[in-house]
């Protein structure tokens, strides 16, 4: 699939919308992780958008892809993905994490939603996508079961058990994606607890490995479509992100891992997303 | 008197149950030929997932199963399972799913030792909304159990010892899922069992009875949680006090359990029958039931506590 400019550019501004949303519903509750919600809100909406089998009038259409937030604190940035697809209500979005909310600080079960399984708790998600791969085998059913880590929840050994269940079984179905945005809540990853050398790391355990810069979109859809292509053995997107993309001063930094932005600093972050806005209405595209 | 041990009454009802269900799928941590779901995994091999020594995957594989319309069963030894596993098994409450853990090896192990005992799985696992914990005492129970378990959407965890068991009901015993199961009246004083528990009330009773020349009432409960309370104040409030006998921990344990719902609805002396601070260690199972206070002469003596507590 390639994309037309038109396209790309109406993408581009959908994730910018969908970043908007994602810093008013933290700004608004005053808590949340924004750094880690900017950083792979473009990869969850190329999913639903471009590459995953949806039913847009169906949130539990049995056919669907199954998409798991294990990385579970970017609810944000799922729940506005979710609502741009009419699964979730827009103003449904700006209860986040209030008290009698569906919208919880952490994904909870919600198939109305198109919440598939409660997340939040690092480490979980790939193996219940071992689970879901393995039952859509013998089920004959034709779906993919993607799954979306972080790169800090890596440091969990559950993740190394589904990765060798994962290779074990076989699973063509299963496609992980690492958001290696390489900050975690108290330090770049390489400090904490070293990853590197990540992808070898991966490749050991038997996966197909693809690294995607994630900030460009055409290379991020071309990584997914060449992981439908590989069969017998699951597949690894390491997706190159950034910690708080598109924000400057929320970039690379663990400081906006866990917090929300005051005012001013809202402000200045929704004006940076605006002027980027502009720029792309007018033609000029970041990417490449 | 016929013995059975339940883990092969457990095997074979998911060979029963796989025939008829093909939604059914059964995970391990490498211990399938202890657990005995090396049965069902020998019938229904594509249905079998042996999950390697990765318990925390294996229950994590288990969502996944459930969320996809599966039922998936997960054994394993009963303090690997719950203690390794314990936050996936959280999650699976979380969300109540239809999970069914059934686990053996719980409470005294034998050989193997303090580090495979299963003591503690009930404090484990009793403070989790949703679940539902059951304690089989004979094989007919368990059969019943298993039947009520695959009749009902419900994350279950069914907690199965190791070793032979003797018929106590019978074939048209009925499982009730919350109820007390009176096993014998009496006046005096009530003994609460689970498990081994109740075994272990049946066993002792006739003995302490010509003793202290008292009568004294069993109730089985089977089902930790949930207790219909109402049902269970009925049948005690008729004694003058109660003794809980469990094969594990009595530090938030069934005991502890009972304790809060008796207490609250309807207060009476008790005394609590069980390991006390301990891990316990290698041995015959008799031998270790014996030496950590699961005998008919702790029981006999805390009867009399409570009967003296009476007079007073």
């Amino acid at each position: 699939m390639t994309l037309s400019v038109a396209e790309e550019k109406r993408i581009l501004l959908d994730i910018l919308e969908i970043k908007k949303d994602v810093l008013k519903m933290i700004f608004q509750a005053q808590s949340g992780h924004p750094g880690g919600s900017l950083s792979c809100a473009n990869i969850i909406y190329l999913l639903y958008n471009n590459i995953m089998k949806i039913n847009r009038e169906d949130p539990q259409w049995n056919k669907r892809d199954i998409f798991i937030l294990s990385k579970g604190h970017a609810a944000p940035a799922l729940y506005a993905v979710l609502s741009k697809l009419g699964f979730i209500k827009r103003e449904k979005l700006f209860t986040l994490r209030q008290f009698g909310s569906d919208l919880q600080g952490h994904p909870v079960k919600n198939p109305k939603l198109g919440i598939e399984i409660s997340t939040g708790s690092l480490g979980m998600g790939l193996s219940i996508g071992v689970g879901c791969a393995l039952a859509a085998k013998l089920d004959n059913n034709d779906r993919m079961i993607y799954v979306l880590l972080g790169d800090g929840e890596l440091n969990e050994g559950s993740i190394w058990e589904a990765v060798m269940a994962g290779n074990h079984y076989k699973l063509d179905n299963l496609i992980a994606i690492i958001d290696r945005n390489g900050i975690q809540n108290d330090g770049s990853t390489e400090e904490i607890m070293a990853l590197e050398p990540l992808a070898e790391k991966w490749k050991a355990f038997g996966w197909e490995v693809i690294e995607t810069d994630g900030s460009n979109l055409r290379e991020i859809i071309q990584g997914f479509e060449r992981c439908k292509n590989i069969l017998g053995r699951p597949k690894v997107i390491i997706s190159y992100l950034i910690k708080g993309a598109e924000v400057s001063f929320m970039q690379h930094t663990q400081k906006y891992h866990g917090r929300a932005p005051n005012e001013e600093e809202f402000t200045l972050a929704l004006k940076e997303l605006e002027n980027i806005e502009k720029n792309i209405k007018r033609g000029i595209i970041y990417n490449d | 008197m016929i013995k059975a041990d339940l883990r092969d009454t457990f095997g074979e009802f998911l060979v029963k149950l796989g025939k008829k269900n093909y939604n059914v799928v059964v995970l391990d941590s490498d211990l399938s030929y202890s657990t005995r779901t090396n049965k069902f995994a020998k019938k229904f091999p594509s249905r079998f997932f042996n999950m390697g020594i990765a318990e925390q995957n294996t229950l994590g594989t288990a969502l996944g199963f459930a969320i996809s319309g599966k039922i998936p069963i997960v054994s394993g030894f009963s303090i690997f399972t719950t203690g390794r596993a314990w936050e996936f098994i959280r999650f699976a409450c979380h969300d109540n799913l239809n999970v069914k853990i059934i686990t053996t090896h719980s409470g005294f192990v034998g050989g193997d030792g303090s580090t495979h005992n299963a003591l503690e799985d009930l404090s484990l696992m009793s403070s989790l909304p949703n679940l539902i914990i059951l304690i089989p005492t004979d094989n007919i129970e368990l059969i019943k159990m298993l039947e009520f378990t695959f009749d009902t959407k419900n994350p279950f965890y069914i907690r199965l010892p190791r070793g032979y068991f003797p018929k106590i009901h019978d074939e048209d015993y009925e499982f009730l899922i919350g109820q007390p199961d009176i096993l014998k009246d009496g006046d005096d004083i009530c003994l609460i069992g689970t498990g081994y528990g109740t075994l272990l009330a049946l066993e002792s009773t006739p003995d302490i009875e010509k003793e202290l020349k008292i009568s004294i009432k069993i109730i089985n409960l089977s089902s930790v949680k949930p207790i219909n309370n109402k049902t269970l104040i009925k049948e005690i409030k008729k004694t003058s006090g109660v003794v809980t006998i469990e094969e594990h921990n009595i530090y938030c344990g069934f005991g502890s359990i009972l304790a809060r719902i008796i207490s609250e609805n309807y207060p009476m002396p008790m005394k609590f029958i069980g390991i006390n601070e301990s891990f316990g260690q290698s041995g015959n199972r008799e031998k270790l039931l014996n030496f950590y206070g699961l005998n008919k002469n702790k029981i006999t003596e805390q009867i009399r506590n409570l009967l003296l507590s009476r007079k007073r």
